[in-house]
């Protein structure tokens, strides 16, 4: 259940974002070609909206797989082998992302002291850039959930995504069709 | 100390990458690494690094939204209707059916920026078309898989897009580059069925007539309109490429939720006249339609797939630059890229030789790695380079598309052929030696395009002279 919220909201999260830097960004074209005119915060909202997209939504992509990878190396491997370079590579992503929290938080800690402020508006930049922490935090949240994934025998390691694979759905997708219109004929 | 940066780097981040940790997180950490190891740096000031990364580049924005745009647009009734064009156009020659397969992966490419999904859309439907009026189908399966790797090199391409995100390369230029050895690679293509189709026979359809020709041109142009929009806004010098991806992300929403009702809450709802309806009943009930789509198009489930789908892809490219750039501000702080340039002046290769060195590395990376994921990590080392030995960028980005291009039909990742295997029910063999023939075309063509640089150039100079600059 609690799954399941989260989910829809990571997802109606970064739909909005997407769809929020579009829109944005069309209507500064818009009002630069139609009315010679613009939103002086337009771009900066737009780039931080960027960040947060992309840091929000690395923890998002860890769980549904869809982050880039080699696995044709691994795959010559025993079962064996290839679960334990799993727990290497996971292992390899949480020192990473404890790393980049400690960076972050220093960062973050910095900025509140001086309360340097944003460009346009008037908002602290240790909040708005807080993702940068948050992220590595979730993102570590998904590591150690596939980790003990890997330990139970759920998993071997990452699932890389495969664009050959969602590829040939659309290829099914427009067998289908086709079948369907033939009949019609 | 010194000494240890390169081996070190490259090392764990080759080390991290085979044993499967994803390439963002690869790149990340043995950048990292290597400046906690050996550089000064805070880690404070890298975290700032990576934010600034995601958050300081505007031209970056073109990726989402090039991927959100394309992803409207990659529906099998898009690649139909361009397909029914094509046909049209070119099917009244010797080897039509074929050539037509070619023009529409060349179109359906630019339209979608993606080379699996064009072989996926554009086979599915061609392949089949082609064996029933007698072509082999291992002639048909290697033309389809080839031409759908135009859709990297002809504009507006996502892979450029990451090539100038990766060397600060202007991407309108890129653009410009791609067009002309985009529309040539296709014409080789071309002349090669017609000459296959004279000796053996192959056949051709009637010639269906101008006034079918502009019907299904016109049918088609809802979607290809958005290559003009994009390209002219560019072109024109009008719009910057990241604000014309977001009206075409604008544009390819409305052909294909309101235009074409591929997908959305109109799907299926005829535009034209129903039985016994008259003219003006139809244009009211598509108007009171089309205001009352406009809301429930948010909550409808394809459009919310569509735009996920785009967020995930975008998600995943940009997560691998912003670590990629980390790794590019190590290999310029440690000047890797300038060492590497001083021993390669030392030995004194020519610039055709250290190209000719270039493509055969990228051609054994294409065999092994995702197209985006080479960019990112050749393009930081491969550019100071090129520049030193006085190789233009863009030349060298062409290159480097190019090169791609052939890793996407040479075994064992290449993507295109995994896709026709999977459409033909073949096996990943007959894939291999069904794309041969027409991959020692594609070597022919990147040695065009490697040895003379005007084949790339010659657009972006016209343009530049066109507005005055230099």
């Amino acid at each position: 259940m609690l799954a399941n919220i989260i989910n829809k909201f990571e997802e109606s999260f970064l739909s909005l974002l997407l769809v929020a830097m579009t829109l944005l960004v069309f209507s500064e074209v818009v009002l630069r070609f139609g009315f010679n005119t613009g939103i002086h915060w337009s771009q900066e909202v737009t780039l931080y909206s960027m960040a947060w997209f992309v840091l929000f939504g690395a923890s998002y992509g860890v769980k549904v797989g869809a982050h880039i990878g080699v696995d044709s190396f691994v795959k010559l491997f025993p079962k064996k082998m290839r679960v334990a370079m799993g727990i290497l590579s996971v292992s390899i992503c949480i020192a990473y992302c404890v790393i980049f929290m400690i960076g972050a938080w220093n960062y973050l800690a910095k900025l509140k002291k001086i309360s340097l402020e944003m460009e346009d508006l008037e908002i602290q930049r240790w909040m708005s850039e807080s993702i940068i922490f948050l992220g590595f935090v979730f993102l570590l949240f998904r590591f150690l959930q596939l980790l003990i994934k890997i330990f139970k025998g759920e998993a071997e390691g990452f699932s890389h995504i495969d664009e050959a694979e969602e590829s040939l759905e659309l290829a099914a997708q427009i067998r289908e069709e086709e079948q369907k219109d033939g009949g019609a004929k | 100390m010194e000494s240890y940066v390169i081996p070190t780097l490259f090392f764990l981040l080759f080390f991290c990458m085979m044993i499967g940790v994803p390439v963002a997180v690869s790149l990340g950490f043995s950048s990292i690494v290597t400046i906690l190891l050996f550089a000064d740096d805070s880690l404070a000031s890298i975290a700032l690094k990576l934010f600034e990364a995601l958050s300081e580049h505007y031209t970056f924005l073109a990726i989402p939204f090039f991927i959100l745009s394309s992803a409207f647009l990659s529906t099998g009734g898009v690649a139909r209707r361009i397909i029914d064009f094509a046909v049209d156009i070119v099917g009244h020659i010797r080897g039509g059916l074929a050539m037509a397969g070619v023009l529409a992966c060349m179109l359906f490419a630019a339209v979608s920026g993606s080379s699996p999904a064009t072989v996926a859309a554009i086979g599915a439907i061609v392949i089949v078309g082609m064996k029933r009026v007698g072509y082999p189908e291992k002639f048909a399966a290697g033309v389809i898989s080839t031409a759908g790797t135009l859709g990297i090199l002809i504009p507006p391409s996502i892979v450029m897009l990451v090539y100038a995100a990766a060397t600060e390369v202007s991407a309108a230029r890129m653009f410009m580059a791609g067009m002309l050895p985009g529309i040539l690679m296709g014409v080789i293509l071309m002349i090669a069925i017609y000459i296959y189709a004279r000796i053996k026979g192959l056949p051709s359809s009637p010639f269906p007539g101008f006034k079918k020709i502009a019907k299904s041109g016109l049918i088609a142009l809802g979607g290809l309109m958005l290559i003009f929009i994009v390209l002219g806004a560019i072109y024109g010098g009008i719009a910057s490429p990241t604000e014309a991806a977001a009206v075409a992300c604008v544009y390819a929403f409305f052909i294909a939720v309101f235009g074409y009702r591929d997908i959305g809450p109109l799907k299926n709802v005829p535009w034209g006249r129903k039985e016994g309806e008259s003219r003006n009943d139809a244009i009211n009930r598509n108007g009171q339609q089309i205001l009352m789509a406009l809301p429930k198009s948010i909550f409808d489930k394809e459009v919310q797939k569509v735009i996920l789908d785009a967020s995930k892809v975008s998600i995943m490219l940009l997560f691998v630059i912003g670590n990629a750039i980390l790794f590019a501000h190590v290999l310029t702080t440690e000047r890797i890229p300038h060492q590497i340039a001083e021993i390669i002046i030392q030995w004194g290769l020519p610039a055709w030789g250290f190209l000719l060195v270039v493509n055969l590395l990228l051609l054994i990376a294409g065999n092994f790695m995702e197209p985006s994921a080479i960019l990112l990590i050749m393009a930081p080392i491969l550019f100071p380079i090129a520049t030193q030995l006085g190789i233009d960028p863009i030349h060298l980005g062409i290159i480097m598309v190019v090169n791609m291009e052939i890793g996407m039909i040479t075994p064992p990742v290449g993507l295109n052929l995994f896709v026709i295997s999977g459409i033909t029910n073949k096996s990943m063999g007959w894939a291999i030696s069904a794309s041969l023939p027409w991959l020692l075309l594609l070597l022919f063509f990147l040695m065009l395009i490697t040895f003379i640089p005007s084949i790339s150039l010659i657009v972006p100079e016209l343009f530049d002279k066109m507005h005055g600059y230099k």
